[in-house]
């Protein structure tokens, strides 16, 4: 476990200093071990630490947190299809966001109201979802799918009927985009915060991913458990997407590889996804911005390349 | 001494008048076997003795505290359940699946200790487990599985044990093997009430029997004075006939 | 009036004094250099071709994409688009003067730009005098002023001597159609909705709300157009657009009088001198209609 934990922390770091490394301008390598050294000239400094550093940072950040969201959306649907795109989480706190900035409200308004977005988003689906039956994986599916779809019909409302001097700034709500991430460090204190109360709490999901009943039986309050987690995959989701847009699938894919090769205890799997979820952002990142230097892509385009295959397989595989 | 009892309860069956007040007490040592036909209440019961849904009316105590004022994990401690059915969601394997019998056990903190995993091991080993503990669960057949969720319950060790048809899926072989293993716990001072279909194994294995009848009404008592053919033929409204043998009593069904 | 102070400031210092250059942009901020800017790169294709107009197009060091005039411009180096700007490649250029657009520009990259201390000035004529005015300043800021002012005067003599020449004739219903589909107008705010009006024409969707409303076919045929025109030829005479579909409305005053016309879409649709081309042509266009009406 701890050596899992330590390879994908290794792998992290790397995916890092590469997205560190490279860029549209190529600075070669002494040059970069003079900035990490605190020399350098100016403008090395400045791609590196005021350009590429917080992007990194925001990158890793907004992954560690959609996977760690997924991973808890997966335990509480007890569905491995579970994801805070799919289901339209990022949808709602997206159009929460849009509605704020609509409004004229702040950054911290702005915020909250995606966290209330995303809380909103996600009881609506479970709501509609689970009516009198249980969830089942096409019922919550459909369900997801189908908010998902009004939450994105929401904003192309929005964005129709906002002035066009804020468009720009907004467009990017409907796919992810890193390259207008702002200050890194909510993110990140959010991400980390975030693992530090799921770890005790790990073992309990553990049980609960056996089934609610099953928990009880041995222990779990299920109720008190299930809505602080709902709450904090709200919360991480909203986190991520103020930040970087809505970008898909990632909670999709990252617990998925992980279970594949780690198994399924939270205690590993969670963290491992806060790793694994930033590593992938971050190397999508930087794929985004130098496959076709100058031109710039959105990350989510890469994202849900990589998803949607993943994503098919795993229903495929389900039946 | 009573570690479980049922005091003037009435488990909540929606569109069911109220029937019979129960009054149960399971006392260390003993093996309740719950038998009826489909839709009596059977699993309805055992979850409501297990405190997972509320009573329409009576109580349950379990150590003479009533379950309500338990909290759960003191509750997980004390009484485990097997389910009849189960959700493998995701991929585990069978010693990971024992393994969560400690949960109650252990503190936020704590993880599975060289104890915990011995315990479990044992517990696999008591069911013919033990070469599978790698395994994923759902490589495992239907009384494979059914055994694995025994030994999760047996490394829990509670005192006491309800179990929604143990002998589901499982061959004669594994059949009889569930029942000693449960026979040696009530030995051990546990306390075993259990639903079942076959009346065989309960008229040979359990010392107490309830009869649940579809409408509520209710009859419990030592099993000798309970499996009077007549009363079963009731029961399941079904011609039997009994058979005697070598100390062993058997029902079966009778040509009509 | 600033940017006049400013000029006249200049005037009375020699040139040989380093002075602060100081321009107000169109979000009203000051911006002050040093010196006149020698490495200016243009974050839209309008600002591009503004930077040439104003005599700077030497100091242009870099573009976005789709900066096609002048021809020279195409030559530059690219910094991406103009909504995902390649900012590692911008700052590596060392520029001293970015010049950004308002509306266009993602507010957080040209936040980021601000922070790492570059100088961006933000334009966004909504007006002819507005086209005139960011020459001046761009002009200014660039030690371009003879140029500069020189094609401003221009612009402005240009507009006058066309309101002067179409003030007063036969109102013509406009339509003008941005896009097909999904159908898209301007309104009077718009500058072509200006030229449209300079040159006599009424647009029939001038009182929207929206700078760039969406309307549907209904809405035209009810507004009943005595004249249609769309900016659709690209600068090789090329069309891509077409006004085919509205011929199957045989009542509509536009159809029945042949007043459907296609226009070069860059010079009616970029805030830039080449306006006055677009207004000259648009001009022609709806004095040609009035005559079929």
């Amino acid at each position: 476990m701890m050596r899992a934990l330590t390879i994908l922390t290794v792998i992290a770091a790397l995916a890092c200093a590469l997205s560190l490394a490279v860029g549209s301008v190529t600075i070669p390598p002494g040059d970069l071990w003079q900035v990490v050294l605190g020399q350098g000239d100016t403008l090395d400094r400045t791609l590196l630490i005021d350009l590429r550093l917080p992007r990194t940072l925001s990158a890793f950040a907004a992954g560690g947190l959609l996977a760690i969201a997924g991973a808890l959306m997966q335990v509480l649907l007890r569905n491995p299809l579970a994801d805070p795109y799919v289901l339209g989480l990022s949808g709602g706190a997206a159009t929460g966001a849009l509605l704020a900035m609509l409004a004229g409200a702040g950054m911290v308004l702005v915020s909250g109201a995606a966290f209330a977005g995303a809380l909103f988003a996600t009881l609506l689906v479970f709501g509609l979802a689970h009516g009198t039956g249980s969830w089942t994986p096409s019922r919550l599916l459909l369900t997801g799918v189908v908010t998902a779809a009004g939450w994105g019909a929401a904003i192309t409302l929005m964005l129709a009927i906002t002035p066009a001097h804020q468009l720009p700034g907004m467009l990017y709500w409907l796919m992810g985009d890193v390259s207008y991430a702002r200050l890194p460090w909510p993110s990140i204190v959010v991400l980390m915060l975030a693992v530090i109360a799921l770890l005790p709490l790990a073992r309990s999901l553990n049980v609960l991913a056996r089934g609610p009943l099953q928990a009880a039986a041995l222990g779990v309050s299920v109720r008190p458990l299930e809505w602080s987690i709902y709450l904090l995959a709200s919360l991480l989701t909203a986190t991520a997407v103020t930040s970087v847009g809505s970008i898909g699938f990632v909670g999709l894919i990252v617990p998925h590889m992980l279970r594949l090769v780690l198994g399924n205890d939270q205690r590993v799997i969670l963290p491992a996804s806060a790793l694994a979820g930033g590593t992938l952002l971050v190397l999508a990142d930087t794929l985004a911005r130098t496959v076709i230097a100058p031109e710039q892509l959105p990350v989510g385009v890469i994202t849900a390349l990589l998803g949607v295959p993943t994503f098919l397989y795993l229903l495929h595989r389900s039946r | 001494m009573t570690i479980l009892s049922a005091r003037e309860l009435i488990i909540d069956i929606p569109g069911r008048s109220n029937g019979a007040k129960l009054n149960l007490d399971l006392a260390p040592g003993q093996i309740w076997g719950v038998l009826g036909p489909n839709g009596a209440g059977k699993t309805t019961l055992l979850h409501t003795l297990a405190g997972l849904k509320a009573p329409r009316c009576g109580e349950v105590w379990l150590d003479d505290v009533e379950l309500a004022a338990i909290p759960r994990r003191e509750m997980a401690r004390k009484l485990g359940l097997v389910f009849q059915d189960r959700q493998d969601s995701f991929p585990a394997t069978v010693l990971e699946t024992a393994l969560i019998g400690r949960h109650p056990w252990l503190s936020v903190w704590q993880s599975e200790q060289a104890e915990d995993i011995h315990r479990a091991e044992a517990a696999l080993g008591a069911l013919d487990l033990r070469e599978l503990g790698e395994r994923l669960l759902n490589t495992l057949s239907g009384g494979e599985r059914q055994r694995v969720a025994i030994a999760t319950l047996m490394t829990q060790d509670p005192a006491v044990w309800l179990l929604d048809e143990p002998t589901n899926h499982l061959d004669l072989h594994h059949q009889v093997q569930v029942m000693r293993l449960l026979s040696a716990c009530a030995h051990r001072e546990k306390g075993i009430f259990m639903c079942l279909h076959d009346l065989n194994l309960a008229a040979r294995w359990c010392s107490h029997v309830l009869l649940l009848y579809p409408d509520g009404q209710a009859c419990w008592g030592p099993t000798e004075s309970m499996l009077v053919r007549d009363a079963l033929e009731g029961l399941y409204d079904q011609k039997l006939i009994e058979l005697n043998k070598d100390d062993i009593r058997l029902f079966a069904p009778a040509n009509d | 009036m600033i940017v006049i102070r400013v000029f006249v400031l200049f005037l009375m210092l020699s040139s040989h004094v380093v002075a602060d250059v100081c321009a107000t942009d169109d979000n009203g901020v000051e911006l002050c250099l040093p010196g006149p800017a020698q490495r200016i790169v243009t974050l839209s294709p309008g600002a591009t071709e503004l930077a040439f107009a104003a005599g700077a197009g030497e100091q242009v060091i870099a573009v976005v994409d789709y900066s096609d005039y002048p021809p020279e411009a195409e030559m530059l180096p690219n910094v991406g688009s103009h909504t995902r700007i390649d900012l590692e490649a911008l700052v590596a250029l060392k520029p001293d003067l970015v010049v950004t657009w308002v509306s266009g520009n993602p507010v957080e990259q040209v936040t980021m730009l601000n922070q790492l201390g570059m100088a961006t000035f933000a334009i966004e004529p909504r007006t002819f005098e507005g086209v005139s005015s960011v020459l001046e300043r761009l002009a200014s800021l660039a030690g371009t002023e003879s140029e500069g002012y020189a094609e401003a005067a221009r612009f402005r003599q240009g507009i006058a001597a066309l309101a002067k020449q179409y003030r007063g004739r036969e109102p013509v219903r406009v339509f003008y159609q941005v896009w097909d589909q999904p159908l898209m107008t301007i309104n009077d705010e718009h500058l072509i909705g200006k030229v449209i009006s300079l040159c006599g024409g009424q647009n029939i969707f001038g009182e929207m709300a929206r700078l760039v409303p969406r309307i549907g076919p209904e809405d035209v045929l009810a507004g009943d157009p005595e004249a249609i025109l769309s900016g659709g030829t690209d600068e090789d005479g090329n069309s891509y657009t077409s006004l085919e579909r509205w011929r199957e409305f045989g009542a509509m005053a536009a159809v029945a009088a042949d007043n459907l016309f296609i226009i070069p879409a860059s010079p009616i649709s970029r805030p830039t001198p080449r306006l006055l081309d677009g207004a000259r042509t648009v001009c022609e266009k709806l004095d040609m209609a009035r005559a079929r009406l």
